[in-house]
């Protein structure tokens, strides 16, 4: 084991294919190079850890993560807002998680995700046919076109910005989306700057939304958010902001990704490709495999030991920080037969993708049927779509990991 | 369709109840209600039938089992041929 493979997995120059070296990683279970974080690999250690209540989400745990990379600054900007449930442990996490969940899923809301699915057709259906109005069918920027805008939009949807102020969302979601990934040639003050102001009046937004909401609740996830009062209560203004902001960030660059690796993978074996266009039935499946394959999240980077614990022989202090690298887990020969082969009919396939556990991801159901129902319909309506570059430009980022950009050409766009 | 769900696997995420809330539903946080023979495998059962299979697929822990009505086996363990 090289010393510094996890410096090469944060490299630029190893995004478009990380997996080789998770593959040495995997050698290690969990990887230590003395100053730096606990890097586990394989797929049970992942799993145990995932479900393990000794081990925290809360950055104010970790002993100290100066030799963490991946460790977060935590300037200013980080205390404008209260800490979100993914960044907080039970019971606080809970609380919380279940006030979201309230209006958004069983028991008490069965029915939200499951009724968007007309709302979400309507706005595929309209990018597409954007693309085929205004596109040039010799280069679209699926990234720019498609993949970007829907899962923006469909977080306007649910948390219930009104149509005519989504224009400003977008704005304000490329701007934070920048700030997660940045580019190494930009100002970092300038764009610094910019993440900022767009924060603010991001924040100051909804915080305007929040309020009329609340005087006149319109039945969104904003309006319950807001209004809400069931057994653990009602959330703070603070608490509500705190939340949309979460699912806005969290559901999107995500979502973004997904959807992108998905492309990018279909386009890589256009024999699935054909078939997903016969049945669009797969991709129920397809989905399940492009989690296991090629995770839009990479690895957990902020969980810390609330202990001494032992994993796999090794034995790690309590304050440590701990890496969780899903996608390494995914692809492990002693779970998955096969790994590293994309198998849209997979049967077992039991992945890491969305986690597991308590932190297991919140908008999993919504991310399902947009990634399932944006798979097939691009796969129906593009003729012929061949990819322009192989690999295509990746974004910075090796936690939220996928292309830039996914040039491809088309014969023509079907009805 | 003949449905089982495994509930010593179940681990509540529900996941189904999401993705077919006529045939699943949560009592309370942690329980699992289920239609374990839901429609009656006509026509009109197309969409339902397709929501079953989108909720079987998304259990985290695979404890569904489903079983159409031509004998064909859904995805889920044990389901797998």
């Amino acid at each position: 084991m090289t010393q510094d493979i996890l410096r090469q997995i944060l490299d630029y120059s190893n995004r478009a294919d990380p997996y080789p070296l998770y593959k040495e990683l995997r050698r290690t279970p969990v990887y230590h190079d003395g100053s730096g974080p606990f890097v586990v690999s394989t797929y049970y250690e992942i799993q145990a850890l995932l479900h393990d209540p000794r081990i925290s989400s809360d950055a104010r745990n970790l002993a100290s993560n100066a030799a963490d990379p991946l460790a977060e600054p935590g300037g200013e900007e980080e205390t404008v807002l209260p800490p979100s449930f993914l960044k907080l442990d039970p019971p606080e996490h809970d609380r919380l998680r279940r006030m979201t969940n309230r209006p958004f899923g069983p028991p008490h809301s069965p029915h939200r995700v499951h009724d968007m699915r007309g709302d979400l057709h309507e706005i595929v259906k309209g990018l597409i046919d954007r693309i085929a109005e205004n596109g040039n069918a010799e280069r679209i920027d699926l990234v720019e076109e498609f993949s970007y805008p829907f899962p923006v939009t469909v977080i306007c949807r649910l948390l219930g910005v009104p149509p005519e102020d989504e224009a400003r969302f977008h704005v304000w979601a490329d701007t934070l989306a920048a700030s997660l990934d940045p580019d190494p040639d930009a100002d970092p003050k300038e764009r610094e700057r910019r993440t900022h102001d767009s924060r603010m009046e991001l924040g100051m937004y909804l915080s305007g939304l929040i309020e009329e909401r609340r005087k006149n609740p319109t039945g969104d996830m904003l309006s319950e958010l807001a209004t809400g009062n069931g057994p653990d209560g009602t959330m703070t203004t603070m608490e509500v902001l705190s939340t949309a902001a979460l699912l806005l960030i969290a559901g999107h660059e995500t979502t973004v990704n997904l959807i992108t690796n998905g492309m990018l993978t279909l386009l890589r074996f256009p024999e699935v490709l054909d078939r997903l266009r016969e049945e669009p039935e797969l991709s129920v499946n397809l989905v399940e495999e492009l989690l296991r394959y090629e995770p839009p999240v990479q690895l957990v980077p902020q969980r810390s030991t609330l202990a001494d614990i032992e994993v796999a022989g090794v034995s790690i202090p309590k304050g440590a920080s701990l890496w969780l690298v899903l996608a390494a887990g995914n692809r492990d020969p002693l779970r998955f037969e096969d790994p590293d082969r994309f198998d849209p009919d997979r049967e077992d396939i039991q992945h890491l993708g969305l986690g597991s556990g308590i932190h297991s991801c919140f908008g999993a159901p919504l991310a399902r049927q947009e990634a399932q129902l944006a798979l097939s319909e691009l796969a129906r309506r593009l003729e012929n779509p061949r990819l322009l570059a192989d690999p295509p430009p990746y974004r910075q980022n090796a936690v939220l990991r996928g292309p830039r950009h996914l040039p491809i050409a088309v014969d023509g766009i079907r009805p | 369709m003949r449905l089982v769900v495994d509930l010593n696997r179940c681990q509540g995420y529900a996941q189904c109840a999401f993705l077919a809330p006529e045939v699943f539903a949560m009592h309370g946080e942690e329980s699992l209600l289920y239609d374990p023979n839901p429609g009656t495998d006509g026509e009109a059962d197309a969409e339902l039938r397709e929501n079953v299979t989108r909720a079987v697929a998304a259990c985290p822990v695979r404890a569904i089992l489903l079983e159409l009505a031509d004998g064909r086996a859904g995805d889920g363990p044990g389901g797998a041929s």
